[in-house]
């Protein structure tokens, strides 16, 4: 926790009296000089974004983040999403009708999806993380793994090294999704396959209206406290252009019931908070907790500081409990918070891999689909 | 700034105290999510302070909570 709290006053210093600058970001450096190399969450870098990629997402903040998460007593309780979406994933491993020798977990966490595989299906697996506590506090597995201390925007790999890359919920907070996805192309084989799952458009909406129309009505206006997720369209161009094949994208969604009385919201957030390895605080209150700690840097009286902490707060926690019940409520007082998960497989492209048809080689018209089970008998007759 | 996280510490159990303060102000929490609600409803435009008369009654209610929480025990 020291990190998290020397962190904030910090940057309030940063932002007040120093240039803000930022480290790019590089694997597995010490963590000793927090205070400066961090730049007020929500800004983004200086000078150092490529000129067709914004970071909306700091990347250092973000592995302290996961590495906080990583390091929670209860995180049992809270990783059941992670879970739930690796096994998935999982699944559609087991769906391909093949063995991958070499395969690699970009943004792994914990090992959500190495747990449910097998060594016939994939011979050797390469767990990469930007969180070292997320990969030392790995889940037992079979299948021999390598932990890779790694960035999924800048992956160590040579090119056509995987047979298999699968992505659980960790591409959502990379900044430059398209050179992340190449990067992804570039490392697997030819005929190698991606499979991955990042959270949807409609994630935490309960949330994210909440807090707008709180802050509508408080402030007139409104700024995203939710990180913005891709559209499913955007997903399937996305895959297209950074060269993937014969493209599958679905989705899920998930309703997680907020059992607890809608009085604890904090509890709640801290839930979320967990679920989400720590974001929700940061992201959720980018500018206002600024607000908040400087007023603790002065003395206060206890009345002072809960206007003020009232007035960062009034917001999440009246929506969330109240505003939600209404409209997203459930009868016995819970409240619902939906994650909508896309899942995608790409393939690079291999000479084997079924091609689209030349125009006008048809024998068959869809007219005639009506007789399908007749066609399809009279083919396996000519065979 | 402190160093081991005091600040922080005391920050976050305050914090954490608010949803049991919110239980005490549960009906005009309620009021305010109503008045929010009723002006999305068609014809209706939520703009600054629509609801300020139901905010300011829970603001009050909840920081006459805070105060007795603080003064019973901390």
């Amino acid at each position: 926790m020291r990190l998290q709290a020397a962190s904030p006053l910090e940057m309030q210093r940063l932002t007040r009296f120093l240039p803000c600058w930022r480290r790019p970001p590089a694997a597995g450096v010490p963590a000793k000089n927090v205070g400066f190399r961090k730049v007020a969450s929500g800004v983004s870098s200086l000078g150092s974004a490529s000129p067709r990629s914004l970071n909306i997402f700091d990347r250092d903040l973000k592995r302290k983040q996961k590495n906080w998460a990583a390091r929670q007593p209860e995180r049992i309780k809270f990783d059941y999403l992670k879970e739930e979406v690796g096994s998935r994933i999982a699944d559609r491993v087991y769906d391909i009708a093949r063995d991958f020798p070499l395969a690699l977990d970009v943004g792994c966490g914990r090992g959500y999806i190495a747990q449910h595989l097998n060594k016939e299906t994939v011979g050797k697996f390469f767990q990469t993380d930007i969180a070292e506590n997320a990969l030392k506090n790995a889940l037992e597995m079979e299948i021999p793994t390598v932990s890779v201390l790694a960035d999924e925007e800048f992956l160590p790999f040579r090119e056509n090294t995987f047979d298999l890359v699968v992505s659980s919920l960790s591409l959502h907070w990379v900044n430059d999704l398209p050179r992340a996805l190449e990067q992804i192309r570039y490392v697997l084989k030819p005929d190698g396959v991606l499979i991955g799952a990042v959270f949807g458009g409609d994630t935490l909406y309960e949330l994210r209206c909440s807090l707008q129309l709180a802050e509508t009505e408080r402030e007139g206006g409104f700024s995203p406290h939710v990180s913005p997720f891709t559209a499913v369209n955007d997903l399937g161009h996305l895959l297209g252009r950074a060269g993937f094949n014969t493209l599958t994208v679905g989705w899920v969604r998930v309703t997680v019931l907020g059992i607890e009385k809608p009085s604890c919201t904090e509890t709640r957030c801290w839930r979320l908070q967990q679920c989400t390895e720590g974001t929700i605080r940061f992201l959720v209150l980018p500018f206002k907790t600024q607000i908040l700690w400087l007023r603790i840097l002065f003395p206060s009286s206890p009345y002072y500081f809960l206007t003020v902490s009232f007035s960062v707060w009034r917001i999440f926690h009246k929506r969330h409990s109240q505003n939600p019940m209404k409209m997203y409520g459930n009868e016995d007082g819970s409240v619902p918070a939906t994650y909508q998960i896309y899942y995608m497989i790409g393939w690079k492209y291999h000479d084997s891999q079924a091609r689209p048809a030349k125009r006008g080689s048809a024998t068959v018209s869809f007219g005639e689909l009506g007789k399908i089970n007749d066609l399809m008998s009279r083919g396996k007759k000519s065979q | 700034m402190s160093g081991n996280g005091a600040v922080w510490g005391r920050v976050r159990s305050r914090l954490r105290a608010f949803p049991d303060r919110l239980a005490a102000c549960g009906a005009e929490a309620a009021a305010y999510g109503r008045c929010v609600q009723a002006s999305m409803a068609p014809g209706g435009r939520l703009r600054k302070d629509l609801c300020a008369q139901e905010f300011e009654a829970l603001r009050s209610c909840f920081v006459a909570a805070a105060k007795k929480t603080l003064t019973g025990g901390r």
